[in-house]
């Protein structure tokens, strides 16, 4: 392990900039920690509990264009009332697919383990057969330096779903904090070119493995979809202002929506895009005729923990809750799913 | 490669052959596929894209002896099954497809078959009762058990005279007019004119309600729950599994495991919602 300083570690999130990549890390931006792009002049966070975003943002992000089409459709009305030219021929859809590509490799600076393990839960979401061209495109190559957490806040619960671990192939660089500065070790042949670049001296120690102190511990039971099921209503759910932040900001909701999108300047030029979509809203399970098969606030919030836990225990063999405790912190009403459906330890 | 080929999200080129309408609020859209081809199986679906509207999910009704063309029988609901009805032959669509999980129809040769559709549910069936129809040899007898509300409502009335000479056919309607001189009730007051037997598959197609109550009967009639198929409706985006807009109880996706299911896969409560 390297032992390095804080101004050395900041030096090594230049040397990535420098090494061609879009480097993200977590940066004040008004008050508000969240993971940004580092540009010229901005200075990581690395001493931080909570984000207000996540690496989701930037490898799926809340909205991407999927591809452009020429259409012969003249629209009198919202896209209901309308006509099909032909003159263009028999075929006039000309599809352009727009890629998106990032210019550059990512790069995530600073981020927790439990961070790195909803890049994991994506991985599979996306990376399954078929696997998402722009998903793919922008995870290529990408490279990460994690810095382990010491200490979670009340919203917390990593130990509970055990996320606090790096998963094996996932991290370039495991940064720990040591007193007053860093150690640093490679977990890839990347991360060991990265940090011999440095030229400090490797003492050779092995680092256990590191789990956060916790203010209060959950332990979580009730995860079959049968005792999600079971459970009595949530009588916090009264205060639910369907406002869908605890999907907005929860790292893994990968739920989406895919739209068509154009100008009323320029109507036969069509954006085919991807946004994000909640499960809380009442409109992500209505289907044509207007049957909805998630009506209540009840349902919505017992369709988003069978999502994160059995379903994709179920499908992907890891459950999809992160321990970041996001749609907690950013519920206006504290809506806690723990105590629903788990108990405090002693 | 060409673009469509690696990217999944991207559809190829089709263009409206004829326009047929079934029912006051449903047209049969003959789709020519322009340039490729689509071998599909029955059960499958495939997302149709009108320009600059959107794309919207639909079960192919056609033969799968013909890859060259697809069949799409729509009802009038939302947005783009509005935009539908504005179609005429010689327009141009985009087709992603085919996807999903067909009919299992090697463990339906040789058997008895029950087809139960109801409403605009048959549109989903008629790829399997075409193939049906034309291998009749391979399988023992079939009923189609359809059901509807008024006899407007009836699609594929053509077809239902040729079909007729092959397999059974028992129509009822549930708010059938006076004048009506068929069957009348729903389609469950009528399972005691078919021959149910334990080796027997069971399809079933309609909407989600329905499709519960008449998979609880087969049942409770003793038909084995994996042999009872339904092909369930979800508002797909992606088709593909990565939006997760068709999950259904139990953790699957009625994009990539479905949409036909037989019912000991899934929990009867995602059937009905």
């Amino acid at each position: 392990m390297l032992r390095l300083t804080e101004k050395e570690v900041l030096g090594l999130c230049r040397r990535i900039l420098d090494l061609g990549f879009e480097v993200i890390a977590p940066i004040d931006i008004n008050g508000s920690l969240r993971l940004a792009i580092v540009e010229d002049g901005a200075k990581p966070v690395l001493g931080y509990v909570r984000i207000n975003n996540s690496p989701r943002y930037f490898l799926l992000p809340s909205r991407e264009s999927l591809f452009r089409y020429r259409s012969s459709a003249t629209i009198t009305s919202y896209g209901v009332k309308m006509r099909f030219q032909t003159s263009e021929g028999p075929c006039p859809i000309t599809i352009t697919p727009e890629y998106n590509l990032p210019k550059k490799r990512l790069a995530f600076f600073g981020i927790h383990p439990c961070m790195l393990n909803s890049i994991a839960y994506l991985d599979k979401v996306m990376l399954s057969e078929p696997a998402d061209p722009y998903y793919s495109a922008r995870r290529e190559g990408m490279l990460t330096v994690v810095l382990e957490c010491e200490e979670g806040d009340e919203y917390c619960l990593c130990q509970s779903v055990g996320s606090y671990r790096i998963p094996e192939g996932y991290a370039d660089i495991i940064l720990r904090k040591a007193g007053e500065g860093y150690l640093a070790r490679s977990c890839s042949d990347r991360g060991e070119v990265i940090l011999k670049e440095l030229g400090k001296p490797d003492d050779g120690a092995e680092a256990g493995e590191m789990a956060p102190r916790m203010k209060t511990k959950y332990a979580l039971e009730a995860l079959s979809e049968a005792s999600i099921d079971s459970k009595d209503p949530n009588p916090s759910l009264e205060s639910c202002t369907l406002c869908a932040a605890c999907t907005v900001t929860c790292p893994t909701c990968y739920c989406g929506d895919i739209e068509d999108k154009f100008s009323l300047m320029e109507p036969t030029n069509v954006e085919r895009v991807r946004v994000r979509m909640s499960c809380q809203r009442r409109c992500y399970s209505t289907i044509a005729g207007g049957v909805t098969f998630l009506k209540t606030r009840d349902a919505r919030f017992r369709w988003r923990l069978k999502h994160k836990f059995p379903f994709s225990k179920k499908a992907y063999g890891m459950v999809g809750c992160i321990g970041c405790g996001n749609c907690i912190a950013q519920c206006p009403s504290r809506i806690d799913f723990r105590t629903y459906i788990g108990r405090v330890e002693a | 490669m060409k673009a469509e080929e690696l990217n999944p999200y991207i559809p190829r080129s089709a263009s409206v052959a004829s326009v047929k309408n079934e029912s006051l609020e449903s047209k049969t859209l003959k789709l020519r596929l322009i340039n490729w081809t689509a071998p599909f199986r029955p059960g499958q679906f495939v997302q149709l894209l009108l320009p600059g509207v959107g794309e919207a999910p639909f079960c192919i009704a056609s033969t799968p002896s013909d890859p060259k063309h697809l069949e799409l029988t729509i009802m009038r609901r939302g947005i783009v099954t509005n935009a539908v009805q504005y179609l005429r032959p010689g327009d141009a669509v985009g087709v992603r497809g085919p996807l999903g999980k067909p009919f299992p129809l090697d463990r339906f040769e040789d058997k008895d078959i029950l087809i139960v559709a109801t409403g605009i549910g048959i549109a989903a069936l008629r790829s399997l009762i075409l193939h049906i129809v034309e291998n009749r040899e391979r399988f023992r007898e079939v009923t189609l058990l359809y059901g509807a509300r008024f006899p407007e409502d009836l699609v594929y009335r053509d077809d239902l005279k040729s079909w007729a000479e092959k397999i059974k056919i028992i129509i009822t309607l549930s708010k059938a007019s006076p004048e009506w001189t068929g069957l009348r009730g729903r389609v469950t007051d009528h399972l005691n004119d078919v021959k149910l037997s334990r080796e027997m598959a069971a399809v079933i197609c309609g909407s989600p309600a329905v499709m519960e109550s008449i998979a609880g009967e087969l049942i409770n009639r003793g038909i084995p729950k994996a042999n009872i198929y339904v092909s369930l409706e979800r508002h797909m985006k992606c088709g593909i599994g990565k939006c997760a807009r068709c999950l259904i109880m139990g953790g699957l996706l009625v994009c990539r495991d479905g949409p036909v299911f037989s019912v000991d896969e899934i929990d009867m409560k995602a059937i009905g919602g």
